[in-house]
């Protein structure tokens, strides 16, 4: 047992808190090619900033406002009553093709909603303790389902896109938020997850595709939210799965096998063993030094490798990937919606209201 | 973060604004509207800033034209990752009926640019879907291979060609290649199956192939879990077990474990799938005791010596296997009794 470093490495808790603020203010121009996924950068700060148990850092109206910018890039039915533009109904990522409506009747060109959008711009509000009482739920529902695929994959938007797991994960989150599983055909669903298990146990994006860890993520993730994981796998699956997702232990994790570690796999493959009830198997120590030595302690934030720059997704899941072993003073992180289990019985309150 | 050198030279010095071009004189910008407060704000550089307020007039007005078209390209030379200008600009080319043999041209020149971007590789399907044209696709995926081996998109797009237009002819020599010069390429091994599971699929005659092939690979390198794996799955194919036929496989175990150094580390996928075997010949009812024993030895070593990261699994590993194999003799000797 290698005693030396993990115990002398501290998480430089101060600086990620700094580093999401100023990302959440301005990032820089090379930043470009996430302009359309701005919602999605939004929600790796703020819930990076909640793990880091440092939301105080916003004020009421700041908080109130980040809100608003939220909403605000809700695309919401025009006409109450069921209708076709109830297809387009969901987040979008940016306001890059946000149109004045002119007051008319007809919906914006190109305003539609796009899946991981909805997912992290929902799990966003949740975080900053709203209450959701501004979404239709049963148009976001509507929007959800109008992106299902024959093969009961998702694409992201309407607008043409690849239809992949990452998208049935991001459907399955955003119906379990809603409670509303009218946003799927589930049978269909499970289908293309189990079509999409490889011959070596783990899942890939889809059939015959190589097994890989955010997408067996995605699949596990998924199949959990619908309360269908102990259910659809047999016992041999289950635990091929489990070595599978075993065996990407390196130090920190890999994706596949025989790829080098990287920093956002602690979070992917480490909340997959979360979810199969196995992952005090890992070695912890080994895997909070490959995480700590992932983080800048100079500017603040993780990266995918050892020495390369830091980016808000992998600060996130560095941070989430750490959480998952209880350890510092994080928030806890819950492995299948991917939030604090503080945002999550939120959640779990407003589904109360809900019901009655 | 993609790499933004490409944009920011260039043809930076002749740049000229399209507010400033008089071909545009008759479109009015329409600024962004990102509301009083926005989060995660980008510092656009200004000559993004005016593409997109651009752009979004153009969308705005459905205007359908080439300059429309060579718009885009600029969009997208700014964003590659905006998938509704891509969108904007499919709906573009089927209007102007835009030569599709020159799109293919232009979509693979962004790919070699942003390999790992998700859009360029879904407009280049639809472009050879809409085609119907498949001739150059194995050859261009090839060469994005050749830089990044494993690029999980290349992959992607490279299974939907041979699938869709039936190109399976020649995969699986290629997929023969790519392990012949890295042997822990675990995409090739995937494709590997991908090509048998569509085709031939594992009858007995390509199981006992498969399985020769991949002990010789083995041989090279025993500690490559990618050719385990690939071991296992084929088995999994057929009635005798991972032991294979004639027991071919599990000989090759013993054999290799015989020859193991001493003293030295001992591939870990060779001894899981040693006590994988062991439990199989158990759940069979064979030899239960000294096979129980033999197989916790084995969890033993992985979690002391061999497999030291995964030693709390090996115990896991071991404890369910006493429990499962323990108890049933316990309750075969009680009901003998
Ligand atoms: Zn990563």
């Amino acid at each position: 047992m290698p005693s030396s470093s993990p115990v002398d490495m501290k998480l430089a808790k101060c600086k990620h808190v700094k580093y999401f603020l100023r990302n959440l203010k301005l990032m820089p121009a090379r930043a470009s090619s996430y302009d359309s996924t701005r919602l999605a950068l939004a929600f790796f700060c703020i819930s990076g900033l909640d793990i880091l148990k440092s939301l105080d850092v916003f004020d009421e109206a700041e908080r109130k406002s980040t809100i608003d910018w939220i909403y605000g890039l809700l695309v919401e039915p025009i006409s109450p009553e069921r209708g076709d533009d109830w297809d387009r109904c969901g987040f979008m990522g940016s306001s890059t093709f946000k149109f004045a409506t002119d007051g008319s009747n007809e919906p914006s060109p190109y305003s539609s909603g796009h899946l991981t959008m909805t997912y992290t711009g929902l799990a966003t509000l949740l975080i900053l303790g709203d209450d959701l009482s501004r979404v239709n739920r049963r148009a976001l529902s509507a929007g959800v389902r109008a992106l299902q695929q024959e093969n009961g994959s998702f694409c992201a938007s309407l607008e043409g896109s690849e239809n992949d797991m990452r998208f049935v994960y991001c459907a399955a989150a955003v119906c379990y938020i809603l409670q509303d599983w009218s946003g799927m055909d589930v049978q269909k669903a499970v289908n293309y997850i189990l079509n999409s298990i490889s011959y070596d146990y783990g899942f890939g994006e889809g059939p015959d595709l190589e097994a890989h860890g955010g997408t067996t993520y995605c699949a596990v993730a998924a199949l959990s939210l619908m309360g269908q994981l102990e259910t659809c796998l047999s016992s041999k699956q289950l635990n091929g799965l489990r070595r599978w997702c075993i065996s990407r232990q390196m130090s920190g994790f890999q994706g596949r096998p025989n790829k080098p570690v990287d920093t956002c796999y602690s979070f992917w493959v480490g909340a997959t063993l979360k979810l199969l009830g196995v992952y005090h198997l890992i070695d912890y120590d080994q895997n909070k030094e490959l995480l700590l030595s992932s983080q800048d302690s100079t500017i603040g934030g993780f990266s995918k490798w050892v020495d390369s720059d830091p980016d808000p997704m992998h600060t996130f899941l560095g941070l989430g990937g750490l959480a998952l072993m209880s350890d510092e003073d994080l928030e806890e992180v819950h492995p299948g919606l991917n939030m604090s289990e503080r945002a999550l019985s939120h959640l779990h309150s407003i589904h109360k209201k809900w019901m009655s | 973060m993609a790499d933004s050198s490409s944009e920011e030279h260039g043809d930076e010095s002749t740049w000229v604004f399209y507010k400033d071009r008089p071909t545009w004189k008759d479109v009015t910008p329409v600024p962004q509207d990102d509301g009083p407060y926005p989060v995660v704000a980008i510092a656009y550089s200004e000559k993004f800033r005016d593409v997109y307020d651009y752009f979004r007039a153009v969308l705005k007005s459905k205007e359908k034209s080439e300059r429309a078209l060579k718009l885009t390209k600029d969009a997208l030379d700014l964003n590659p990752a905006n998938y509704t200008v891509w969108q904007y600009r499919r709906e573009l080319l089927k209007s102007l009926n835009s030569d599709l043999a020159e799109e293919l041209r232009y979509v693979w020149q962004m790919i070699e640019d942003n390999p790992k971007n998700y859009q360029v590789w879904h407009h280049c399907r639809v472009i050879v879907d809409w085609m119907q044209d498949p001739s150059k696709e194995l050859v261009l995926t090839e060469a994005i291979l050749e830089q990044d081996a494993k690029n999980y998109h290349a992959w992607q797009h490279r299974q939907w060609v041979v699938r869709t237009f039936n190109l399976y002819d020649q995969e699986l020599e290629f997929v023969s290649r790519l392990i012949e010069s890295d042997i822990r390429n675990n995409s090739a091994w995937n494709q590997r199956y991908f090509v048998i599971n569509n085709t031939t699929l594992f009858t007995p005659e390509v199981i006992e192939r498969e399985v020769n092939y991949t002990l010789e690979k083995i041989k090279i390198a025993t500690f490559n879990e990618s050719a385990w794996n690939y071991l296992r799955g084929v088995l999994e194919q057929q009635e005798n077990g991972l032991a294979g036929k004639d027991n071919l496989v599990k000989k090759f175990c013993e054999e290799l474990l015989d020859t193991s150094e001493k003293g030295k580390t001992k591939s870990p996928y060779l001894l899981a799938y040693v006590v994988d075997l062991l439990e199989e010949s158990m759940g069979r009812g064979e030899d239960v005791p000294q096979n129980l024993e033999k197989a916790l030895e084995i969890c033993k070593s992985l979690s002391s010596t061999h497999d030291t990261i995964r030693r709390e699994y090996w115990n896991y590993i071991s404890q369910s296997l006493e429990k499962k194999f323990k108890k049933g003799n316990d309750a075969e000797e009680m009901a003998v009794s």
